[in-house]
C-alpha cells in the first residue's frame, strides 16, 4: 500500500489549491501534457494541459461536443490520444520509458496504471446479465483479487452508501434510471480509485431521478479521499459540489478558477454567454 | 384404408434409422458449435491474416453448397489418396458445413454487444480475456441461442442428405423399404416426414421460447 | 491421381457448361414459386377466417421442420400414384419452391408487421379501398426493408439445387456424377461444380450486398 502512504503524504503536503495557482510541492495525481485528440479530421482537444491535485474536485463545463467527454475518455484509456501525455500518479499512462525514451504503453502498462482510475458513465453501462451484487462484486474478486467474502462485504456497504442494500438481488433491468446510476457509482467506487471520473452521471436520466444521483455524489465528494473529475451540465451542483471549475469550449480550457469566482465574475465573452443560459444562484441554489 | 399393422411395420422399421438421424444430428451439431467459435473469434481476430483465413473459410464452406462438399469427400476424396469411413464424412460434412454458418453468428452475436460494455470493463481493468469471458460471452451467448436454435432444426433437415452416401439413416431406411413396397409409397414417405417432424418440431418451439426469453426484459 | 487439366478443359467443363441453365432456370422457377406461394401462405396466416389461418400456420410449420429432400421424394414418388406424373424438373421446382415458400411467408409477415399502425391508419382515413391500400400503401413499405433478406434466400435455394439430382434431375452435380461413374475420375467434375458454387454465390452475395447499400442511401 505505498501508493495510498504517498498519495496521503502528497495530501499532507498540499495547502489550499486556489485556482491556478498552485504551491510548487504538490504533486498532482492527473497531468495532461499537450495532448490533442482528433477524429479523423475533427480535432476534439487542441494540446490541452491540464492538472489535478490528490483530493481536488474539478467540474468540467462547456457546450456539447467541445472536448469534455473525450478528456476523461483518455484517461479511463477508452481513447488514445493523437499526440501529448498523460500522467497518473507520476507515471506515464499511455507510454512506457524504455531506456529514457517514450514509447507506446502495451495492454500489460495499462493495466497497471488504470487501476488507479474509476468512471461512472452517462448510460450507466451496468452488466444486465448480473444481480446488483455480482455487477460489484466481480470486479473485486476477478481484478483485485479479494476473497468472495470480502468483495461481498465491500460491495454491500457501499450499496448502503447508496441507499440500495434492498436490490442487492435485483437485476439492473428492474431498477430505475437514478438507482442503475447509483449503483454504476458504487461499482466505480468498490474498486477504490484515487480518481473518479463522472461523464454526464444525470444527463440520461429522468429529471425526478436527478436529484438523488447528484445527492450521492455530493455525499461522496464531502468524504474528500478521491480526486475528482465532474463533467457536468448541471450548474448548481458544479458550483456547490467542485474546488475549481474548468470551461472547456473548442477542445481547450478557456477559463478555470474556483467557483465562486468563475460563476460570479466570467471573464471571457464564452463563458458569460455560456453561463447566461442557465439561471445561477437565484432560486436553486441549495 | 390403410392397414394398422403397415404402419406399425413402417415404423418398426424405420426406427433404428431414425437413431441413426439422431446420433448424426447431435455429433455433426456438437462439431459445428465447436467450429462456430472457432470461425466467429477467427473472424475478430485482431490478426488481420487470422481475419482473413477465417473469412475465406466461413465463405468457402458455405459458398460450395452441402451436397457437392459431401459428394466430394465421399466420391473424390479417396481417390486422392484418403478413404474417411462413410459415417465420418457424413459428420464431417454437416459439421463443417453448418460451423460455417454458426461462425456468423457467433461473429454477429459479440459485435451485437454493446460498446458501453467493454467500456465498463475496461472501466474497472479487466484484461481482455476477463471481458469477453465475464461480461461479452455471456451476453452474447443469449442472443446466439435463437439462431442455434434455427440452425440446429436445418441440421436435423440436412442429416437426409447423407442417405444420399448410403449412411442408413431414415431417409435412407425409406428409399430401400420403398423400393421393394413402391404399392405403399405414400405411407412410407408420409411417415418419414412425420417422424422427422415430430424430432424437428420440439426443437423449433424450443428455439422460439429461446428468443422470447431472450429479447424482453433486458436493456 | 493427379489432377488432370485435360481431361478437366476438354471434357468435364463443355459437359458441365451444358447444363448450367438447368441449374439456373430450376432456381429461378422454384424461386418464383416460393415467392408467389409464400405470399399466399402470408395472407393465409393473416386471415380472419380461423381454419383458414391454423392450416397455414401447421403448413408452415410441418414444411419447413421437415428435409426438402425427403419433400421432394414425395413429389416425385408419390403423386404419379395418382395419376399425377411430374417430370424431375417440374417436380423439383415445386418441391424446392414450396419449401422455401414457408420461409418466404415469414418474411413477408415480418415486412408487414414492420409497417407502423399509422400507415394503416392513414389509409383508412384516406377511404383507400382494401386492394388499393395493399397495393399502394402497404406493401410498397413492407417489401422494401426485407428485400436483403429475400435476396439472400435466393442465394440459399440455389446452393439447394444440387438436391434436385436425387430425383433424377441432371443439373451440375448430377451430371458430374454421371461423368464420374462413366470415367471413375470424380475429383475434376465435382470440384469444378463447388467451385461454381462458389463463385456464383459469393458474386451474387457481393452484388446483394452492394445493392443493399444502395437502397439504404436512397432511403431516408
Amino acid at each position: 500500500m505505498s501508493a495510498e502512504e504517498t498519495q496521503t503524504a502528497t495530501l499532507e503536503k498540499e495547502e489550499e489549491t486556489q485556482g491556478t495557482e498552485k504551491k510548487e510541492e504538490a504533486l498532482p495525481i492527473v497531468r495532461y501534457r499537450k495532448v490533442s485528440k482528433s477524429f479523423g479530421e475533427n480535432q476534439v482537444l487542441k494540446e490541452v494541459d491540464f492538472d489535478l491535485m490528490p483530493g481536488e474536485r474539478v467540474a468540467i463545463i462547456g457546450p456539447s461536443g467541445s472536448g469534455k467527454t473525450t478528456l476523461a475518455r483518455l484517461l479511463m484509456t477508452l481513447e488514445k490520444p493523437t499526440s501529448g501525455t498523460i500522467e497518473v500518479d507520476g507515471r506515464q499512462l499511455w507510454h512506457k520509458e524504455v531506456k529514457g525514451k517514450l514509447v507506446e504503453a502495451n495492454e500489460k502498462h495499462l493495466h497497471e496504471v488504470r487501476g488507479d482510475i474509476g468512471m461512472v458513465f452517462q448510460h450507466f453501462n451496468l452488466f444486465p446479465h448480473m444481480t446488483i451484487l455480482r455487477n460489484l462484486t466481480e470486479a473485486p474478486v476477478k481484478v483485485l483479487g479479494l476473497s468472495k467474502e470480502e468483495a461481498r462485504e465491500r460491495a454491500m456497504g457501499m450499496l448502503e452508501k447508496v441507499g440500495l442494500t434492498d436490490k442487492a438481488k435485483a437485476y439492473p433491468a428492474n431498477l430505475s434510471g437514478g438507482q442503475q446510476q447509483r449503483v454504476a457509482i458504487a461499482r466505480a467506487l468498490v474498486m477504490r480509485p484515487k480518481v473518479m471520473l463522472f461523464d454526464e452521471p444525470t444527463s440520461a436520466l429522468d429529471p425526478e431521478t436527478v436529484g438523488e444521483v447528484l445527492d450521492v455524489i455530493k455525499e461522496i465528494a464531502a468524504e474528500g479521499e478521491m480526486a475528482m473529475m465532474l463533467i457536468t451540465h448541471e450548474m448548481s451542483f458544479a458550483r456547490d459540489v467542485s474546488d475549481r471549475v474548468a470551461f472547456f469550449d473548442e477542445g481547450c480550457i478557456q477559463e478555470q478558477g474556483p467557483p465562486s469566482k468563475l460563476f460570479v465574475q466570467p471573464e471571457s465573452e464564452r463563458l458569460q454567454s455560456f453561463l447566461s443560459r442557465f439561471n445561477l444562484g437565484e432560486e436553486n441554489s441549495q | 384404408m390403410v392397414p394398422i399393422d403397415v404402419i406399425a411395420h413402417i415404423f418398426d422399421r424405420l426406427l433404428p434409422g431414425a437413431a441413426v438421424t439422431v446420433q448424426l444430428t447431435v455429433l455433426s451439431a456438437i462439431l459445428a458449435f465447436f467450429l462456430s467459435f472457432l470461425g466467429g473469434f477467427g473472424r475478430l481476430s485482431k490478426f488481420r491474416i487470422i481475419r482473413f483465413v477465417s473469412a475465406f473459410l466461413v465463405e468457402f464452406f458455405r459458398g460450395t453448397s452441402l451436397l457437392v462438399q459431401l459428394f466430394w469427400l465421399y466420391f473424390a476424396l479417396p481417390l486422392l489418396g484418403l478413404e474417411l469411413p462413410t459415417g465420418l464424412v457424413g459428420i464431417l460434412a454437416l459439421g463443417i458445413n453448418y460451423g460455417a454458418y454458426g461462425s456468423e453468428v457467433v461473429r454477429s452475436a459479440i459485435l451485437s454487444i454493446p460498446q458501453g460494455q467493454t467500456e465498463a470493463g475496461i472501466a474497472l481493468n479487466m484484461t481482455p480475456g476477463q471481458r469477453m469471458r465475464l461480461i461479452i460471452l455471456p451476453q452474447a451467448f443469449r442472443t446466439m441461442l435463437p439462431s442455434f436454435g434455427n440452425l440446429l432444426i436445418e441440421l436435423l433437415k440436412g442429416t437426409a442428405l447423407v442417405s444420399l452416401i448410403t449412411i442408413p439413416d431414415m431417409t435412407f431406411e425409406a428409399k430401400s423399404m420403398r423400393t421393394n413396397a413402391e404399392e405403399y409409397t405414400l405411407q412410407i414417405f408420409g411417415i418419414l416426414l412425420i417422424l422427422y417432424f415430430i424430432i424437428g418440431y420440439p426443437l423449433s418451439l424450443l428455439t422460439r421460447w429461446a428468443e422470447r426469453r431472450f429479447s424482453v426484459g433486458r436493456s | 491421381m493427379a489432377w488432370d487439366w485435360e481431361f478437366t478443359i476438354n471434357e468435364v467443363l463443355p459437359q458441365l457448361m451444358e447444363v448450367v441453365y438447368i441449374t439456373i432456370s430450376a432456381t429461378l422457377v422454384a424461386y418464383l414459386v416460393a415467392m408467389v406461394w409464400g405470399l399466399v401462405l402470408a395472407f393465409a396466416r393473416r386471415s380472419q377466417f380461423r381454419p383458414l389461418s391454423v392450416a397455414a400456420y401447421w403448413f408452415v410449420q410441418f414444411i419447413r421442420t421437415t428435409p426438402p429432400l425427403v419433400q421432394l421424394f414425395f413429389i416425385f414418388y408419390v403423386l404419379p400414384r395418382y395419376g399425377i406424373a411430374l417430370t424431375p424438373f417440374v417436380a423439383g421446382v415445386l418441391g424446392l419452391g414450396i419449401h422455401y415458400s414457408t420461409f418466404l411467408s415469414e418474411v413477408y409477415r415480418a415486412g408487414i408487421e414492420s409497417v407502423p399502425k399509422g400507415q394503416w391508419e392513414a389509409a383508412t382515413a384516406l377511404n383507400f379501398s382494401p386492394v388499393q391500400k395493399w397495393k399502394t400503401i402497404i406493401l410498397p413499405q413492407a417489401i422494401r426493408p426485407v428485400i436483403p433478406v429475400m435476396g439472400n434466400y435466393l442465394i440459399v435455394m440455389f446452393k439447394e439445387t444440387p438436391i434436385l439430382s436425387a430425383i433424377t434431375l441432371v443439373e451440375l452435380l448430377g451430371k458430374a456424377q454421371i461423368i464420374g461413374s462413366e470415367t471413375f475420375r470424380y475429383v475434376e467434375p465435382i470440384t469444378l461444380v463447388g467451385i461454381f458454387f462458389l463463385i456464383m454465390s459469393y458474386g451474387a452475395s457481393l452484388l446483394f450486398q452492394r445493392l443493399e447499400m444502395r437502397l439504404d442511401l436512397s432511403k431516408k
